[in-house]
Protein backbone atom coordinates (compact mmCIF):
# COMPACT_ATOMS: atom_id res chain seq x y z
CA UNK A 1 0.00 0.00 0.00
CA UNK A 2 2.46 2.59 0.89
CA UNK A 3 4.86 1.49 -2.01
CA UNK A 4 1.40 2.62 -4.09
CA UNK A 5 1.07 5.97 -2.74
CA UNK A 6 4.49 6.72 -3.21
CA UNK A 7 4.24 6.06 -6.50
CA UNK A 8 1.16 7.94 -6.97
CA UNK A 9 3.07 10.69 -5.52
CA UNK A 10 5.70 10.74 -7.52
CA UNK A 11 3.18 10.66 -10.42
CA UNK A 12 1.48 13.45 -9.25
CA UNK A 13 4.57 15.49 -8.38
CA UNK A 14 6.29 14.70 -11.81
CA UNK A 15 2.71 15.52 -14.30
CA UNK A 16 2.94 19.13 -12.01
CA UNK A 17 6.79 19.50 -13.13
CA UNK A 18 6.77 17.91 -16.47
CA UNK A 19 4.88 20.89 -17.95
CA UNK A 20 7.83 23.09 -16.18
CA UNK A 21 10.63 21.13 -17.20
CA UNK A 22 9.65 21.01 -21.34
CA UNK A 23 8.72 24.48 -21.43
CA UNK A 24 12.66 25.45 -20.08
CA UNK A 25 14.91 24.62 -23.00
CA UNK A 26 12.59 27.14 -25.15
CA UNK A 27 13.02 29.69 -22.49
CA UNK A 28 16.18 29.25 -21.93
CA UNK A 29 17.55 29.15 -25.23
CA UNK A 30 15.91 32.86 -26.09
CA UNK A 31 16.95 34.12 -22.90
CA UNK A 32 20.22 33.43 -23.86
CA UNK A 33 19.99 34.39 -27.78
CA UNK A 34 18.16 37.36 -26.85
CA UNK A 35 19.06 38.80 -24.02
CA UNK A 36 22.50 37.19 -23.06
CA UNK A 37 23.71 38.19 -27.00
CA UNK A 38 21.97 41.45 -26.85
CA UNK A 39 23.77 42.96 -23.80
CA UNK A 40 27.66 41.29 -25.18
CA UNK A 41 26.44 43.57 -27.99
CA UNK A 42 25.73 46.89 -25.91
CA UNK A 43 28.88 45.48 -23.94
CA UNK A 44 30.58 46.04 -27.35
CA UNK A 45 29.52 49.24 -28.02
CA UNK A 46 31.42 50.53 -25.17
CA UNK A 47 34.66 48.94 -25.94
CA UNK A 48 37.08 50.00 -28.33
CA UNK A 49 36.99 46.70 -30.31
CA UNK A 50 37.97 46.87 -34.26
CA UNK A 51 38.33 43.93 -36.42
CA UNK A 52 38.29 41.32 -33.21
CA UNK A 53 36.56 42.17 -29.99
CA UNK A 54 38.89 44.10 -27.43
CA UNK A 55 37.64 45.27 -24.00
CA UNK A 56 39.22 48.25 -23.18
CA UNK A 57 36.38 50.53 -22.24
CA UNK A 58 36.17 53.38 -23.95
CA UNK A 59 32.56 55.00 -22.70
CA UNK A 60 30.76 56.65 -24.86
CA UNK A 61 33.23 57.40 -27.75
CA UNK A 62 31.72 55.01 -29.86
CA UNK A 63 28.34 56.86 -30.38
CA UNK A 64 29.84 60.36 -30.54
CA UNK A 65 32.25 58.99 -33.10
CA UNK A 66 28.94 57.68 -34.86
CA UNK A 67 26.62 60.88 -34.57
CA UNK A 68 29.87 62.68 -36.08
CA UNK A 69 30.02 59.90 -39.33
CA UNK A 70 28.43 61.68 -42.34
CA UNK A 71 27.81 57.98 -43.28
CA UNK A 72 25.38 57.39 -40.40
CA UNK A 73 23.86 60.51 -41.12
CA UNK A 74 22.74 59.32 -44.22
CA UNK A 75 21.89 56.46 -43.16
CA UNK A 76 19.54 57.39 -40.62
CA UNK A 77 18.44 60.23 -43.05
CA UNK A 78 17.26 57.55 -45.53
CA UNK A 79 15.64 55.30 -42.75
CA UNK A 80 13.30 58.78 -41.92
CA UNK A 81 12.39 59.45 -45.66
CA UNK A 82 11.90 55.47 -46.58
CA UNK A 83 10.44 54.51 -43.10
CA UNK A 84 7.62 57.45 -42.82
CA UNK A 85 6.91 57.03 -46.94
CA UNK A 86 6.71 53.11 -46.62
CA UNK A 87 4.22 53.13 -43.73
CA UNK A 88 2.19 55.93 -44.73
CA UNK A 89 1.95 54.34 -48.64
CA UNK A 90 1.71 50.91 -47.41
CA UNK A 91 -1.31 51.89 -45.24
CA UNK A 92 -2.82 53.76 -47.33
CA UNK A 93 -2.90 51.42 -50.15
CA UNK A 94 -3.18 47.90 -47.90
CA UNK A 95 -6.53 49.56 -46.57
CA UNK A 96 -8.22 50.74 -50.11
CA UNK A 97 -7.39 47.24 -51.69
CA UNK A 98 -8.75 45.98 -48.40
CA UNK A 99 -12.14 47.56 -48.53
CA UNK A 100 -11.99 47.33 -52.47
CA UNK A 101 -11.81 43.43 -51.89
CA UNK A 102 -14.60 43.46 -49.29
CA UNK A 103 -17.31 44.48 -52.07
CA UNK A 104 -18.18 40.49 -53.11
CA UNK A 105 -14.98 40.39 -56.11
CA UNK A 106 -15.53 37.54 -58.12
CA UNK A 107 -12.57 35.05 -57.72
CA UNK A 108 -11.39 36.60 -54.61
CA UNK A 109 -9.94 33.35 -53.21
CA UNK A 110 -7.34 33.18 -55.82
CA UNK A 111 -6.61 36.61 -55.75
CA UNK A 112 -5.40 37.45 -52.15
CA UNK A 113 -2.56 34.72 -52.64
CA UNK A 114 -1.72 36.63 -55.48
CA UNK A 115 -1.26 39.64 -53.54
CA UNK A 116 -0.05 38.62 -51.26
CA UNK A 117 2.55 36.74 -53.09
CA UNK A 118 5.48 39.23 -53.10
CA UNK A 119 5.16 38.70 -49.07
CA UNK A 120 5.77 35.14 -49.24
CA UNK A 121 8.73 35.58 -51.83
CA UNK A 122 12.67 36.15 -51.30
CA UNK A 123 13.30 40.13 -50.86
CA UNK A 124 16.68 38.88 -52.94
CA UNK A 125 14.53 37.64 -55.46
CA UNK A 126 12.17 40.29 -55.90
CA UNK A 127 14.70 43.03 -55.24
CA UNK A 128 16.78 41.60 -58.23
CA UNK A 129 13.91 41.71 -60.30
CA UNK A 130 12.81 45.35 -59.23
CA UNK A 131 16.59 46.14 -60.17
CA UNK A 132 16.35 44.93 -63.58
CA UNK A 133 13.01 46.70 -63.99
CA UNK A 134 14.28 50.23 -63.06
CA UNK A 135 17.60 49.43 -65.02
CA UNK A 136 17.13 52.66 -67.78
CA UNK A 137 19.08 50.42 -69.86
CA UNK A 138 16.78 47.41 -70.64
CA UNK A 139 13.80 48.11 -67.83
CA UNK A 140 10.66 50.55 -68.07
CA UNK A 141 12.89 53.53 -69.59
CA UNK A 142 13.91 51.25 -72.13
CA UNK A 143 10.30 49.51 -73.25
CA UNK A 144 8.38 52.94 -73.04
CA UNK A 145 11.34 54.40 -75.44
CA UNK A 146 10.70 51.65 -77.52
CA UNK A 147 7.02 52.38 -77.39
CA UNK A 148 7.08 55.65 -78.72
CA UNK A 149 7.68 57.88 -75.65
CA UNK A 150 11.12 58.64 -76.55
CA UNK A 151 10.95 61.90 -74.24
CA UNK A 152 10.16 58.93 -70.91
CA UNK A 153 12.84 58.81 -68.94
CA UNK A 154 13.12 56.77 -65.42
CA UNK A 155 16.31 56.35 -64.27
CA UNK A 156 15.90 56.72 -60.21
CA UNK A 157 17.92 54.15 -59.50
CA UNK A 158 21.17 55.33 -61.03
CA UNK A 159 19.98 59.26 -59.64
CA UNK A 160 21.54 59.83 -56.14
CA UNK A 161 18.64 62.10 -55.40
CA UNK A 162 15.99 59.31 -56.01
CA UNK A 163 17.66 55.89 -55.56
CA UNK A 164 15.84 55.78 -51.95
CA UNK A 165 12.45 56.38 -53.75
CA UNK A 166 13.07 53.56 -55.71
CA UNK A 167 13.43 51.36 -52.50
CA UNK A 168 10.13 52.51 -51.31
CA UNK A 169 8.30 51.96 -54.30
CA UNK A 170 9.70 47.75 -54.21
CA UNK A 171 9.05 47.47 -50.71
CA UNK A 172 5.32 48.78 -51.31
CA UNK A 173 4.97 46.57 -53.58
CA UNK A 174 6.63 43.94 -51.61
CA UNK A 175 4.40 44.75 -48.68
CA UNK A 176 0.86 46.05 -49.28
CA UNK A 177 -1.23 43.11 -50.12
CA UNK A 178 -0.07 41.68 -46.64
CA UNK A 179 -1.49 45.30 -44.95
CA UNK A 180 -4.37 44.13 -47.25
CA UNK A 181 -5.26 41.14 -45.84
CA UNK A 182 -4.40 42.72 -42.60
CA UNK A 183 -7.29 45.02 -42.98
CA UNK A 184 -9.10 42.92 -45.04
CA UNK A 185 -9.52 40.61 -41.25
CA UNK A 186 -10.50 43.84 -39.26
CA UNK A 187 -13.28 44.54 -42.39
CA UNK A 188 -14.54 41.02 -42.12
CA UNK A 189 -14.71 41.21 -38.07
CA UNK A 190 -17.18 44.33 -37.90
CA UNK A 191 -20.37 43.30 -36.62
CA UNK A 192 -23.67 43.12 -39.68
CA UNK A 193 -25.85 44.18 -37.35
CA UNK A 194 -24.23 47.87 -36.82
CA UNK A 195 -23.64 48.24 -40.43
CA UNK A 196 -27.40 47.31 -41.01
CA UNK A 197 -29.15 49.52 -38.49
CA UNK A 198 -26.93 52.33 -40.34
CA UNK A 199 -27.93 51.48 -43.86
CA UNK A 200 -31.76 51.90 -42.55
CA UNK A 201 -31.30 55.44 -41.38
CA UNK A 202 -29.82 56.36 -44.75
CA UNK A 203 -26.44 56.47 -43.75
CA UNK A 204 -24.39 56.82 -47.53
CA UNK A 205 -21.36 54.13 -47.98
CA UNK A 206 -19.05 57.28 -47.66
CA UNK A 207 -20.08 58.36 -44.38
CA UNK A 208 -20.60 54.24 -43.48
CA UNK A 209 -16.71 54.01 -43.84
CA UNK A 210 -15.91 56.95 -42.51
CA UNK A 211 -17.97 57.08 -39.05
CA UNK A 212 -18.18 53.28 -38.58
CA UNK A 213 -16.18 51.32 -39.98
CA UNK A 214 -12.91 53.00 -39.85
CA UNK A 215 -13.02 53.94 -36.06
CA UNK A 216 -13.13 50.33 -35.77
CA UNK A 217 -10.50 49.24 -37.42
CA UNK A 218 -8.14 51.41 -34.72
CA UNK A 219 -6.64 47.98 -33.75
CA UNK A 220 -5.45 47.05 -37.30
CA UNK A 221 -3.69 50.56 -37.96
CA UNK A 222 -2.37 49.60 -34.72
CA UNK A 223 -0.45 46.51 -35.26
CA UNK A 224 -0.01 47.62 -39.19
CA UNK A 225 2.04 50.88 -37.83
CA UNK A 226 3.90 48.07 -35.23
CA UNK A 227 4.61 45.64 -37.79
CA UNK A 228 5.59 47.72 -40.78
CA UNK A 229 7.21 50.09 -38.46
CA UNK A 230 9.73 46.75 -37.93
CA UNK A 231 10.06 46.21 -40.92
CA UNK A 232 11.45 49.58 -42.23
CA UNK A 233 13.71 49.21 -39.42
CA UNK A 234 15.14 46.06 -40.29
CA UNK A 235 15.05 45.97 -44.14
CA UNK A 236 18.22 45.08 -45.71
CA UNK A 237 17.44 42.36 -48.05
CA UNK A 238 15.87 44.72 -50.35
CA UNK A 239 18.64 47.42 -50.36
CA UNK A 240 21.30 44.68 -50.60
CA UNK A 241 19.40 43.02 -53.73
CA UNK A 242 18.17 46.77 -55.54
CA UNK A 243 21.07 48.98 -54.98
CA UNK A 244 23.74 47.56 -52.55
CA UNK A 245 23.56 50.69 -50.87
CA UNK A 246 24.31 53.20 -53.82
CA UNK A 247 24.58 54.84 -56.08
CA UNK A 248 27.53 56.15 -54.00
CA UNK A 249 26.10 55.88 -50.22
CA UNK A 250 22.43 57.03 -51.78
CA UNK A 251 20.49 53.96 -50.31
CA UNK A 252 22.12 53.07 -47.19
CA UNK A 253 20.21 52.16 -44.42
CA UNK A 254 20.84 51.33 -40.89
CA UNK A 255 21.18 47.91 -41.24
CA UNK A 256 23.64 48.22 -44.52
CA UNK A 257 25.80 51.00 -42.66
CA UNK A 258 26.43 48.22 -39.74
CA UNK A 259 26.86 45.64 -42.22
CA UNK A 260 30.14 47.70 -43.71
CA UNK A 261 31.54 48.75 -40.81
CA UNK A 262 31.47 46.03 -39.28
CA UNK A 263 33.08 43.47 -42.07
CA UNK A 264 34.41 45.93 -44.72
CA UNK A 265 35.82 48.66 -42.19
CA UNK A 266 36.89 46.68 -39.50
CA UNK A 267 35.04 49.14 -36.77
CA UNK A 268 33.09 46.57 -34.77
CA UNK A 269 32.72 49.12 -31.72
CA UNK A 270 30.95 51.73 -33.73
CA UNK A 271 28.84 48.69 -35.68
CA UNK A 272 28.12 47.66 -32.15
CA UNK A 273 26.75 51.60 -31.01
CA UNK A 274 24.47 51.49 -34.71
CA UNK A 275 22.46 48.07 -33.55
CA UNK A 276 22.24 50.06 -29.81
CA UNK A 277 20.44 52.50 -31.97
CA UNK A 278 18.13 50.41 -33.67
CA UNK A 279 17.57 47.71 -31.00
CA UNK A 280 16.92 50.73 -29.02
CA UNK A 281 14.32 52.33 -31.65
CA UNK A 282 12.64 48.97 -32.10
CA UNK A 283 12.06 48.51 -28.22
CA UNK A 284 10.52 52.05 -28.65
CA UNK A 285 7.90 51.12 -30.98
CA UNK A 286 7.08 47.56 -29.31
CA UNK A 287 7.18 48.08 -25.81
CA UNK A 288 4.32 50.41 -25.73
CA UNK A 289 2.40 48.26 -27.73
CA UNK A 290 2.50 44.93 -25.83
CA UNK A 291 2.08 47.21 -22.50
CA UNK A 292 -1.49 47.75 -24.56
CA UNK A 293 -1.62 44.48 -25.80
CA UNK A 294 -1.28 43.01 -22.32
CA UNK A 295 -3.74 45.28 -20.41
CA UNK A 296 -6.64 44.55 -22.59
CA UNK A 297 -5.91 41.05 -23.00
CA UNK A 298 -6.16 40.67 -18.56
CA UNK B 1 -20.55 42.91 -45.42
CA UNK B 2 -23.89 41.84 -46.88
CA UNK B 3 -24.20 45.34 -48.79
CA UNK B 4 -26.27 45.48 -52.03
CA UNK B 5 -23.92 45.71 -54.99
CA UNK B 6 -25.26 45.69 -58.33
CA UNK B 7 -24.67 43.41 -60.84
CA UNK B 8 -22.75 46.02 -63.17
CA UNK B 9 -20.83 47.10 -60.26
CA UNK B 10 -19.49 44.04 -59.46
CA UNK B 11 -18.22 43.82 -63.22
CA UNK B 12 -16.32 46.31 -62.79
CA UNK B 13 -14.64 46.07 -59.56
CA UNK B 14 -14.16 42.40 -60.03
CA UNK B 15 -12.11 43.71 -63.57
CA UNK B 16 -10.36 46.05 -61.41
CA UNK B 17 -9.74 43.80 -58.78
CA UNK B 18 -7.63 41.39 -60.77
CA UNK B 19 -6.05 44.21 -62.82
CA UNK B 20 -4.32 45.22 -59.65
CA UNK B 21 -3.77 41.74 -59.25
CA UNK B 22 -1.76 41.40 -62.49
CA UNK B 23 -0.22 44.37 -61.83
CA UNK B 24 1.22 43.04 -58.42
CA UNK B 25 2.58 40.08 -59.85
CA UNK B 26 4.28 41.49 -63.07
CA UNK B 27 7.31 41.15 -61.75
CA UNK B 28 7.54 37.97 -60.84
CA UNK B 29 5.63 36.37 -63.83
CA UNK B 30 8.42 38.44 -65.93
CA UNK B 31 10.63 36.61 -64.25
CA UNK B 32 9.27 33.42 -64.53
CA UNK B 33 8.63 34.39 -68.73
CA UNK B 34 12.27 35.77 -69.48
CA UNK B 35 13.61 32.34 -67.69
CA UNK B 36 12.48 30.62 -70.94
CA UNK B 37 13.58 33.58 -73.24
CA UNK B 38 16.67 32.84 -74.88
CA UNK B 39 19.51 36.13 -74.18
CA UNK B 40 18.85 38.68 -77.10
CA UNK B 41 14.83 37.94 -76.54
CA UNK B 42 15.10 39.18 -73.06
CA UNK B 43 16.65 42.08 -73.45
CA UNK B 44 14.60 42.32 -76.56
CA UNK B 45 13.22 46.28 -77.70
CA UNK B 46 10.29 46.29 -77.65
CA UNK B 47 9.70 43.33 -75.66
CA UNK B 48 8.33 39.93 -76.40
CA UNK B 49 5.46 39.22 -74.06
CA UNK B 50 4.86 35.52 -74.93
CA UNK B 51 5.32 34.82 -78.33
CA UNK B 52 8.93 33.92 -78.37
CA UNK B 53 10.87 30.58 -78.75
CA UNK B 54 10.45 29.18 -75.45
CA UNK B 55 13.72 26.90 -74.51
CA UNK B 56 15.08 25.36 -71.39
CA UNK B 57 18.76 26.66 -71.87
CA UNK B 58 18.46 28.82 -69.30
CA UNK B 59 18.49 26.26 -66.93
CA UNK B 60 21.02 23.98 -68.29
CA UNK B 61 23.78 26.69 -68.46
CA UNK B 62 22.93 27.64 -64.90
CA UNK B 63 23.18 24.30 -63.29
CA UNK B 64 26.52 23.47 -65.46
CA UNK B 65 28.13 27.33 -64.79
CA UNK B 66 27.63 27.28 -60.90
CA UNK B 67 26.65 24.25 -59.65
CA UNK B 68 23.28 25.37 -59.07
CA UNK B 69 22.00 22.11 -57.51
CA UNK B 70 24.84 22.70 -54.56
CA UNK B 71 23.42 26.31 -53.59
CA UNK B 72 19.54 24.37 -54.02
CA UNK B 73 20.85 21.53 -51.84
CA UNK B 74 22.14 23.93 -49.17
CA UNK B 75 18.30 25.69 -49.07
CA UNK B 76 17.01 22.34 -48.73
CA UNK B 77 18.73 21.45 -45.33
CA UNK B 78 19.46 24.71 -44.12
CA UNK B 79 15.24 25.49 -43.84
CA UNK B 80 14.57 21.79 -44.17
CA UNK B 81 16.89 21.02 -40.68
CA UNK B 82 16.18 24.40 -38.77
CA UNK B 83 12.19 23.38 -38.97
CA UNK B 84 12.86 20.20 -37.86
CA UNK B 85 15.14 21.05 -34.96
CA UNK B 86 12.23 24.16 -34.11
CA UNK B 87 9.45 21.95 -34.26
CA UNK B 88 11.35 19.59 -31.69
CA UNK B 89 12.13 21.96 -29.28
CA UNK B 90 9.21 23.49 -29.35
CA UNK B 91 6.27 21.17 -28.86
CA UNK B 92 7.04 20.20 -25.71
CA UNK B 93 7.20 23.91 -24.68
CA UNK B 94 3.88 24.45 -26.73
CA UNK B 95 2.35 21.71 -24.91
CA UNK B 96 3.37 22.42 -21.86
CA UNK B 97 1.38 26.53 -22.01
CA UNK B 98 -1.23 25.02 -24.14
CA UNK B 99 -2.47 22.11 -21.50
CA UNK B 100 -1.19 22.66 -18.15
CA UNK B 101 -0.97 26.69 -18.56
CA UNK B 102 0.00 28.77 -15.38
CA UNK B 103 -0.67 32.33 -14.82
CA UNK B 104 2.51 33.57 -17.09
CA UNK B 105 1.55 31.80 -19.78
CA UNK B 106 0.17 34.90 -21.99
CA UNK B 107 3.06 36.65 -20.62
CA UNK B 108 5.81 34.05 -21.52
CA UNK B 109 4.22 34.08 -25.27
CA UNK B 110 3.64 37.61 -25.45
CA UNK B 111 7.48 37.97 -24.53
CA UNK B 112 8.59 35.48 -26.93
CA UNK B 113 6.75 36.92 -29.65
CA UNK B 114 8.23 40.08 -29.17
CA UNK B 115 11.55 38.96 -29.32
CA UNK B 116 10.89 38.02 -33.25
CA UNK B 117 10.48 41.73 -33.55
CA UNK B 118 14.02 42.78 -32.71
CA UNK B 119 16.48 43.24 -35.57
CA UNK B 120 18.92 40.84 -36.32
CA UNK B 121 21.95 43.21 -35.96
CA UNK B 122 21.65 43.40 -32.24
CA UNK B 123 22.80 39.64 -31.98
CA UNK B 124 25.36 39.72 -35.26
CA UNK B 125 28.60 40.06 -33.29
CA UNK B 126 27.91 37.61 -30.50
CA UNK B 127 27.35 35.02 -33.02
CA UNK B 128 29.52 36.25 -35.64
CA UNK B 129 32.46 35.70 -32.49
CA UNK B 130 30.95 32.12 -31.42
CA UNK B 131 30.85 31.25 -35.49
CA UNK B 132 34.62 32.17 -35.92
CA UNK B 133 35.60 30.62 -31.96
CA UNK B 134 33.92 26.79 -32.91
CA UNK B 135 35.31 27.11 -36.41
CA UNK B 136 31.69 26.58 -38.29
CA UNK B 137 31.67 29.88 -40.50
CA UNK B 138 30.40 28.95 -43.45
CA UNK B 139 28.70 25.80 -42.53
CA UNK B 140 25.26 24.50 -42.59
CA UNK B 141 25.15 23.12 -39.31
CA UNK B 142 25.70 26.62 -37.74
CA UNK B 143 22.83 28.14 -39.90
CA UNK B 144 20.25 25.26 -39.43
CA UNK B 145 20.90 26.37 -35.33
CA UNK B 146 20.97 30.28 -36.24
CA UNK B 147 17.47 29.87 -38.03
CA UNK B 148 16.13 27.34 -35.58
CA UNK B 149 16.75 30.19 -32.61
CA UNK B 150 15.69 33.14 -34.83
CA UNK B 151 12.23 31.02 -35.84
CA UNK B 152 11.92 29.82 -32.01
CA UNK B 153 9.21 32.02 -31.27
CA UNK B 154 6.93 31.87 -34.06
CA UNK B 155 7.37 28.00 -33.86
CA UNK B 156 6.26 27.93 -30.57
CA UNK B 157 3.41 30.21 -30.55
CA UNK B 158 2.05 29.24 -33.98
CA UNK B 159 1.99 25.43 -32.25
CA UNK B 160 0.75 26.90 -28.99
CA UNK B 161 -2.36 28.25 -30.75
CA UNK B 162 -3.24 25.18 -32.31
CA UNK B 163 -2.77 22.86 -29.72
CA UNK B 164 -4.97 25.59 -28.05
CA UNK B 165 -7.89 24.09 -30.37
CA UNK B 166 -7.77 20.63 -29.44
CA UNK B 167 -10.47 20.25 -26.51
CA UNK B 168 -10.09 19.80 -23.09
CA UNK B 169 -12.66 17.28 -22.28
CA UNK B 170 -11.61 14.54 -24.79
CA UNK B 171 -8.36 14.46 -22.65
CA UNK B 172 -10.64 14.14 -19.60
CA UNK B 173 -12.80 11.50 -20.99
CA UNK B 174 -9.46 9.74 -22.10
CA UNK B 175 -8.35 10.19 -18.33
CA UNK B 176 -11.49 8.75 -16.84
CA UNK B 177 -11.44 5.43 -19.01
CA UNK B 178 -7.93 5.01 -17.64
CA UNK B 179 -5.78 6.61 -20.20
CA UNK B 180 -2.20 7.31 -19.09
CA UNK B 181 0.23 10.08 -20.17
CA UNK B 182 1.55 7.92 -22.33
CA UNK B 183 -1.48 7.01 -24.27
CA UNK B 184 -2.96 10.31 -23.95
CA UNK B 185 0.06 11.59 -26.14
CA UNK B 186 0.27 8.94 -28.34
CA UNK B 187 -3.57 7.93 -29.16
CA UNK B 188 -4.90 11.34 -28.70
CA UNK B 189 -3.14 13.97 -28.84
CA UNK B 190 -0.57 13.01 -31.82
CA UNK B 191 -3.29 12.56 -34.28
CA UNK B 192 -5.44 16.00 -33.10
CA UNK B 193 -1.76 17.78 -33.37
CA UNK B 194 -0.77 16.94 -36.87
CA UNK B 195 -2.93 19.11 -38.62
CA UNK B 196 -1.30 21.97 -36.45
CA UNK B 197 2.03 21.01 -36.78
CA UNK B 198 2.04 20.67 -40.41
CA UNK B 199 0.94 24.26 -41.04
CA UNK B 200 3.80 25.67 -38.66
CA UNK B 201 6.09 23.42 -40.49
CA UNK B 202 5.04 25.04 -43.78
CA UNK B 203 5.22 28.98 -42.71
CA UNK B 204 8.97 28.20 -40.61
CA UNK B 205 10.04 26.20 -44.09
CA UNK B 206 8.95 29.24 -45.86
CA UNK B 207 10.82 31.71 -43.48
CA UNK B 208 13.83 29.79 -43.61
CA UNK B 209 14.06 29.49 -47.10
CA UNK B 210 13.52 33.56 -47.60
CA UNK B 211 16.27 34.42 -45.09
CA UNK B 212 18.91 35.98 -46.14
CA UNK B 213 20.53 38.41 -43.68
CA UNK B 214 21.99 35.42 -41.68
CA UNK B 215 22.59 33.19 -44.97
CA UNK B 216 24.53 36.49 -46.61
CA UNK B 217 26.56 37.16 -43.82
CA UNK B 218 27.40 33.97 -42.38
CA UNK B 219 28.01 31.77 -45.38
CA UNK B 220 30.72 32.18 -47.98
CA UNK B 221 30.99 29.32 -50.52
CA UNK B 222 30.23 26.14 -48.40
CA UNK B 223 26.80 26.42 -47.03
CA UNK B 224 25.75 29.34 -49.02
CA UNK B 225 21.70 28.51 -50.44
CA UNK B 226 19.52 30.09 -52.92
CA UNK B 227 19.55 33.71 -51.57
CA UNK B 228 23.38 34.11 -51.40
CA UNK B 229 23.74 32.45 -54.70
CA UNK B 230 20.86 35.30 -56.26
CA UNK B 231 22.68 38.29 -54.33
CA UNK B 232 25.97 37.46 -55.98
CA UNK B 233 25.00 37.53 -59.46
CA UNK B 234 22.33 40.57 -58.96
CA UNK B 235 24.93 42.51 -60.53
CA UNK B 236 24.98 42.87 -64.38
CA UNK B 237 27.54 41.63 -65.04
CA UNK B 238 27.53 38.81 -63.06
CA UNK B 239 25.14 36.78 -64.92
CA UNK B 240 23.03 37.37 -68.39
CA UNK B 241 19.33 38.36 -67.52
CA UNK B 242 17.40 35.31 -69.08
CA UNK B 243 20.08 32.99 -66.69
CA UNK B 244 19.46 35.04 -63.58
CA UNK B 245 15.56 34.94 -64.39
CA UNK B 246 16.09 30.70 -64.56
CA UNK B 247 18.09 30.96 -61.43
CA UNK B 248 15.13 33.02 -59.77
CA UNK B 249 12.71 31.29 -61.03
CA UNK B 250 13.86 27.67 -59.62
CA UNK B 251 14.30 30.02 -56.33
CA UNK B 252 10.85 30.99 -55.78
CA UNK B 253 9.42 28.12 -57.85
CA UNK B 254 8.70 26.13 -53.85
CA UNK B 255 7.67 29.04 -52.31
CA UNK B 256 5.13 29.73 -55.00
CA UNK B 257 3.44 26.45 -54.11
CA UNK B 258 4.03 26.09 -50.93
CA UNK B 259 2.82 29.46 -50.49
CA UNK B 260 -0.63 29.08 -51.77
CA UNK B 261 -1.35 26.49 -49.23
CA UNK B 262 -0.10 28.82 -46.67
CA UNK B 263 -1.38 32.13 -47.30
CA UNK B 264 -3.42 31.79 -43.88
CA UNK B 265 -0.55 30.96 -41.90
CA UNK B 266 1.87 33.74 -43.58
CA UNK B 267 -0.65 36.13 -42.27
CA UNK B 268 -1.29 35.08 -39.44
CA UNK B 269 2.84 34.44 -38.72
CA UNK B 270 3.96 37.37 -39.77
CA UNK B 271 1.83 39.81 -38.08
CA UNK B 272 2.32 37.78 -34.59
CA UNK B 273 -1.08 37.22 -34.39
CA UNK B 274 -2.74 40.33 -34.42
CA UNK B 275 -4.59 38.70 -37.41
CA UNK B 276 -6.42 35.35 -36.72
Amino acid sequence: MAAADTRADFRTRMQNWLPKIVLAPSVTLMLIFVYGFIFYTIYLSFTGSRMLPSYDWVGLRNYENLFRLSHWEIAITNLGIFASLYIIICTLIGLSLAIFLDQKIRGEGFLRPIYLYPMALSFIVTGTAWKWLLDPGIGIEATMQTWGFTEFTFNWIKDRDMAIYTIVIAAVWQTSGFVMAMFLAGLRGIDNEILKAAQMDGASNWSLYRRIIIPQLRPAFLSAFVILSHLAIKSYDLVIAMTDGGPGRATELPATFMYSYTFTRNQMGIGASSAVIMLMTIAAIMIPYLYAELREKK
Amino acid sequence: MARAVTTQRKAINTTIAWAIGLLIFFPILWTILTSFKTEGEAVANPPVFLFFDWTLENYAVVQERSNYMRFLWNSIIIAGGSTLLGILVAVPAAWSMAFVPSKRTKDILLWMLSTKMLPAVGVLYPIYLLCIELGVLDSRAALVVILMLINLPIIVWMLYTYFREIPGEILEAARMDGAGLKEELLYILTPMAVPGIASTLLLNFILAWNEAFWTLNLTAVDAAPLTAFIASYSSPEGLFFAKLSAASTMAIAPILILGWFSQKQLVRGLTFGAVK
